[in-house]
């Protein structure tokens, strides 16, 4: 794994999300309490909507264009829906925030 | 084991518990120490709702302070003159609306005995005595007459704030007891503070101060009891307790390793088992002339034991 | 025999002592120096002596006749000077001690915030028994300030309170121990404290300490200032190392050790707080006696090795039962079991990774702390007992969170119906004098019998009293994380005077951690409009629109509508719109039906840039997209029209002014036509007003969307001061009681017509109303874009990193 340093925890508020522009497409940072944080891809798979925009709560993202719901750590659509989107291995270190820039490198390649 | 210790003379005379029975209070448990006569009166006695100063505790769902027998609605005025009691403590125990026994502490004036056992009530967000017995300790009484105390603050205010019974040490000494000064005067050295619950929902908050000369206790524990803290194993783990013997009683070390008292195991398990105050003497209270275990009921279940031996 | 010299007589170095004479009595000769007069007392329980339930006698560990008995020198209250390691000799202020070997066991220092005011008198720290005793002189009524909400910070309070002072509690973060405690368990710790009669302020900063040579008061970042007499600092410790720096020793945080407690000098040892191993600072009483136990089997020449525990945290508060062990907030793959039972005031959650359990906090009921502690040490599989798990071992059948437990732990005195003022506790008699069913408590006390709006807490108070022999009517509930209705919650939040999302997670008894997309905006709608000065708005608990203060389109852009009052605009203003319309690129631009420009299509990086220079030509957010006042459409009336009869556009503008920036709990549009001819559409409107010779007819309820109604009057009156009182007063109301996302006409459908207009017919309601929507405005009727082209904020809106660029280099 290649760790990159994206910044610092304090960036993204609690319960709220920023987003990280890369040639995989753009990915949502996910602050879900004070010291934990998921990565996925920002666009919902359902209409594309971008999942840095929903609300956040517990370790799940509801998508503001039409509410579907998604599990931050596993990718999966919740509830009745179907559906993954893709998930980043994302880690805090001395109040900064890395992520696997390996794993942003199979996702563009694929 | 020693059965008598120093032979300084006690704050309390007598201790006696009261239970209903088919509409009566009759006499459960008691120690009278020498006053034979009080005794054997009392064990023909008993008493109906509202009736002398058990009866009254239990009609009001208060504790009552009676200072002065003569004229007054006590029963054994005659019985307790011949004995030299003049004052006496009733404090109802309730689990719920449902009243468990009515504990009555006696006690007798002189010039030297110094100590207090006091009832304070909340009116208007505000605790103030409502009434209690110095002995000779005036000046503290006038002291305590015009203090009062808001949540948090003291020993009653801290009882009431936290719900729970409290051990304060060397009352006398620095500010932290509030009253400390007088207290320093008084050589009040101990205080313990509990609540005393009662259907209505009055707070009423309940403290024996003991002096190092004419101590209340030489011995005091609190008992943890609730479900929530020990587990619903009928169990109670000694949260806190100072001992002239042995010392602090309390776990030093913080981590879960305090004494642990299971039902109906001695006479704080008795009071675990049954819910109901106990008085004991002799070998049965660990040596001591007299031992009072008083339950303290917290939402109909009971929360606390708190036991006091001299 | 060896000598054995120790500096710092604390709680690691005493039981390390202890294991050294327990197994080798008379093989060590020691020297023992501390900077304290004193030797070594329970630290930990000097919280209890500063309020009095302990004496510090009990707390001594060793006395005088201990350190005689083994033969101790003591240098008490003689700090070490230097050591000189090839020598092999500590200097002390007395002299010099030579040895064969030495351990260091400084421990830490009280970390004091360095703001100016820091060293005047009566600011103190929180460390030995010296700032114990300096606490404990001052009298009673001493105002006192304790800087940090932590463990420390927390039993400082409670003791200074117990001993009669008045006390503040000063802490950075949002929530109290937020190290050991999550927002809900914070939440339950602070009312608990509250009710103490403890002040605590949280996101306090504090920014210096105030006073002529002696404390008077503490200012806050904020400008808050709290006057004060005693000042404690109890923000955290710093590992003491200065001494050991000096000596050449390696230091990091702390000075570092190997797993046997050696220093990089094999002849020097170091234990307690003062180490670092692996990385890692100890605090906490537990692992430091581990190290001791290592470091005496290292000086015994045995073997042991150091290795750190998870650890469990208790607050020495009489009466406060809190539990907090492992890690509950950290890393991926974890899943909460929570549990509330609000009559009780119990908070239990668990935090569970690839079956194991790997953290824990309780308040209100922590018997199962240790059983549960024992399972994140041992990490101990529980995939068995994973349904059962939070209701620990004891567990046999379990009990299911009571739907009923939220209304079941009102207290008496509770109002349930809010337009009657009828408790709980009169319901409850009413039922049990006969009244059984909703009709017969209706006629009884007059509960729920006006608007309505709080049937469903009398049923739910009806079946807690009765049992099985009442069944409830199922109301909807909020959704899925409740039991609750959205009235239900509403009346709770006021009755309750709920003010924060924690304490209605706890006292309602949510079932997950922080509610979810459908109730999170509901509640922090209710909380803001009930309490706007406690309250804080949360803006992640807001629809994306809110949040960025623009209409998301269907491909992720948005859409930006300045505000145009009343719908007037003018030649300057609508020269800066097209000037941004073409810096940004804008695609579509559209005139809306509530008149207004619509600049549709931009970026969401670029709003605040947009805005920015709307912003300085004079124009504010028009609140397109937001649960508020949205447009105020006018006629031209009297100033231009032949058939105007009043000055429409004037109150339009006014109405307009004085109502915009205000949450509701959806949106809400109004219209101000200047004759029946109501060329502004106002009889479709939430608030419609039409003018006439004789006044004003105001209407309400209107709508044109999926379904279309024509407004019903709620009042005519003969001027504009009264129109505008009226309708204000008619939004509060509506502010007040709608269930979130009932636009007015839903909500008139609920509560009636009827009872709106007896509510707002009387004089001193209708002012009582519109003096709370004034308030609320104080607070919130500020225009969002120009906070947030702020620079701070504006960085917000941008990606945090962008990883094509970095690539490229």
């Amino acid at each position: 794994m290649s760790w990159i340093d994206i910044g610092a925890l304090g960036d993204v508020p609690v319960r709220g999300a920023r987003l990280v522009k890369t040639h995989a497409g753009c990915i949502a940072l996910f602050r879900t309490t004070e010291t934990e944080i998921f990565a996925t891809s920002n666009t919902c798979a359902h209409k594309g909507g971008p999942l840095s925009e929903g609300i956040v709560h517990d370790r799940k993202v509801t998508c503001p264009l039409h509410n579907w719901v998604w599990s931050l750590e596993t990718g999966e659509a919740q509830g009745a829906d179907q559906g993954r989107i893709a998930t980043y291995p994302v880690r805090i270190e001395d109040g900064r925030i890395l992520i696997d820039g390996d794993a942003i490198d199979r996702r563009s390649a694929a | 084991m020693d059965t008598v210790l120093e032979a300084t003379k006690t704050f309390v005379e007598v201790a006696e518990i009261w239970v209903p029975e088919e509409g009566r209070l009759v006499l459960s448990g008691g120690v009278y120490g020498a006053h034979g006569t009080f005794a054997h009166a009392s064990h023909d006695e008993s008493f109906a709702k509202g009736e002398g100063l058990p009866g009254k505790a239990w009609a009001e769902a208060r504790p009552v302070v009676l200072k002065q027998f003569d004229g007054s609605y006590f029963k054994r005025t005659e019985a307790a003159k011949e004995a030299g009691l003049t004052s006496a403590v009733a404090v109802p125990v309730f689990a719920g609306s449902k009243l468990k026994a009515v504990l009555v502490i006696l006690c007798a004036d002189d010039a030297t005995r110094t100590g207090a056992i006091e009832v304070w009530a909340e009116a208007d967000g505000i605790l103030t005595l409502d009434d209690g017995y110095y002995g000779a300790a005036s000046h503290f009484e006038w002291v305590s007459q015009h203090t009062q105390f808001p949540r948090g603050q003291g020993l009653p205010g801290g009882v009431w704030a936290s719900n729970t019974p409290i051990l304060m040490r060397d009352l006398g000494s620095g500010y932290r007891f509030v009253r400390s000064e007088s207290a320093g005067r008084a050589g009040l050295t101990t205080g313990l503070g509990l609540p005393v619950p009662v259907p209505g929902g009055t707070t009423y908050v309940l403290t024996l101060l003991s002096a190092k000369g004419t101590p209340i206790a030489r011995r005091f524990e609190i008992w943890d009891a609730r479900a929530a803290r020990t587990g619903p194993r009928e169990t109670a783990r000694l949260t806190d307790g100072i001992c002239e013997r042995e010392g602090p009683l309390w776990d030093p070390e913080n981590a879960g390793k305090e004494r642990v008292a299971h039902v109906w195991e001695g006479p704080v398990g008795r009071v675990l088992g049954t819910g109901l105050p106990v008085v004991e003497t002799g070998a049965a209270a660990g040596g001591y002339a007299m031992m009072v275990g008083l339950p303290i009921h917290r939402g109909g279940e009971l929360a606390h034991v708190v036991a006091w031996y001299c | 025999m060896e000598r054995l010299v120790v500096i710092g007589a604390g709680m690691a170095s005493g039981r390390l002592l202890e294991h050294l004479f327990e197994a080798a009595p008379g093989r060590f000769e020691v020297t023992l120096f501390n900077a304290e007069p004193r030797g070594n007392y329970n630290r930990i329980m000097l919280s209890p002596v500063l309020s009095g339930e302990k004496s510090y006698a009990e707390i001594v560990t060793h006395d005088d006749d201990w350190y005689a008995a083994h033969g101790v020198t003591c240098r008490f209250g003689e700090r070490v000077q230097h050591i000189d390691r090839d020598r092999k000799v500590v200097t002390g202020a007395t002299g010099d001690v030579p040895y064969d070997r030495l351990v260091i066991a400084t421990g830490s220092d009280p970390f004091i915030i360095p703001c100016p005011g820091h060293d005047l008198d009566g600011v103190i720290s929180y460390r030995d028994l010296d700032d114990t005793n300096r606490m404990i002189d001052q009298p009673p009524g001493t105002r006192a300030v304790v800087i940090g909400g932590g463990l420390l910070g927390l039993e400082a309070a409670a003791g200074l309170r117990l001993r009669g002072m008045e006390v503040t509690v000063l802490h950075l973060s949002g929530h109290l121990m937020d190290r050991q405690l999550d927002p809900a368990a914070g939440y339950l710790l602070r009312a608990d404290l509250e009710r103490r009669g403890i002040s605590v302020m949280t996101q306090a900063s504090t920014s210096r300490i105030r006073g002529e040579g002696r404390v008077e008061a503490v200012e806050l970042e904020d400008g808050t200032i709290l006057p004060a007499d005693l000042v404690v600092m109890a923000v955290g410790i710093r590992p003491s190392v200065k001494l050991a720096q000096a000596s050449g020793l390696t230091v990091g945080r702390a000075i570092e050790v190997d797993a046997q407690m050696r220093t990089s000098d094999p002849n020097v040892f170091a234990v307690g707080e003062c180490v670092e191993f692996a990385g890692q600072l100890f605090g906490l009483v537990a692992p430091l006696y581990d190290q001791a136990k290592v470091l005496a089997a290292t000086l015994l020449d045995e073997p042991a090795a150091f290795t750190p525990k998870q650890l469990s945290t208790k607050l020495k508060v009489t009466g406060c039962d809190l539990f907090s062990a492992g890690d509950f907030s950290d890393g991926q793959g974890r899943e909460d079991i929570v549990f509330r039972d609000p009559a009780r005031g119990i908070y239990k959650r668990l935090v569970v990774a690839d079956d194991r359990l790997v953290g824990a906090v309780m308040y209100g009921d922590t018997a199962d702390g240790n059983w549960f502690f024992g399972l994140i040490r041992d990490e101990t599989d529980i995939a068995e007992m994973r349904e059962t798990l939070i209701f620990g071992p004891a567990y046999q059948g379990g009990s299911v969170q009571d739907p009923l437990a939220a209304v079941a732990a009102l207290p008496a005195d509770a109002e349930i119906c809010g337009c009657n003022g009828v408790c709980k506790g009169r319901i409850i008699e009413a039922i049990e004098g006969g009244a059984t069913d909703l009709g017969a408590v209706r006629g009884a006390t007059k509960a729920s019998a006006s608007c309505g709006t709080c049937t469903g807490l009398v049923e739910q108070v009806l079946a807690a009293t009765l049992g099985d022999a009442f069944t409830i009517t199922a109301a909807q509930p909020v959704c899925g994380c409740t039991d609750l209705s959205h009235e239900d919650v509403r009346r709770l939040i006021k009755s309750r005077e709920l003010k924060s999302q924690p304490a209605v997670w706890q006292e309602l008894g949510w079932r997950t951690p922080n509610g979810c997309h459908v109730c999170r905006p509901a509640v922090n709608f209710y909380l803001l409009a009930d309490w706007p000065l406690e309250y804080h708005d949360d803006p992640q608990s807001r629809f994306v629109n809110e949040r960025k203060h623009a209409n998301i389109q269907k491909d992720g852009t948005f859409s930006v509508v300045p505000r145009m009052w009343g719908g007037i605009t003018s030649a300057s203003e609508l020269r800066a719109i097209a000037d941004a319309a073409e810096k940004y690129d804008v695609p579509t631009v559209k005139v809306t039906g509530g008149q207004r420009i619509d600049l549709l299509g931009v970026k969401g990086e670029d709003l605040p840039a947009i805005w920015a220079d709307l912003n300085a030509a004079g124009l504010v957010s028009g609140h397109a997209y937001s649960k508020g006042l949205r447009t105020v459409k006018t006629c031209v009336g009297t100033d231009h029209c032949r058939f105007g009869t009043q000055d429409s556009t004037g109150l339009g503008i006014r109405l307009e002014k004085r109502l915009w920036g205000s949450w509701t709990p959806h949106k809400v549009k109004l219209a101000v036509s200047g004759c029946p001819r109501n060329c502004a559409e106002a009889t479709c409107k939430d608030v419609g007003i039409v003018c006439v010779d004789s006044g004003y007819e105001i209407g309400v309820g209107g709508a044109a969307g999926m379904d279309v109604r024509e407004v019903e009057r709620l009042a005519k009156v003969a001027t504009e001061d009264e129109t505008v009182e009226w309708t204000v007063a008619f939004v509060q109301l509506y502010r007040e009681h709608a269930k979130y996302l009932d636009r007015p006409y839903k909500w008139l459908a609920k509560v009636g017509l009827d009872w709106v207009i007896d509510t707002l017919s009387d004089p001193a309601t209708r002012s009582a109303l519109v003096e709370r929507f004034d308030l609320s405005q104080t607070i919130y009727q500020t225009d969002p874009w120009a906070q947030h082209t702020a620079r701070e904020t504006a960085r917000s809106f941008a990606p945090i990193a962008d990883l094509t660029l970095e690539a490229a280099e």
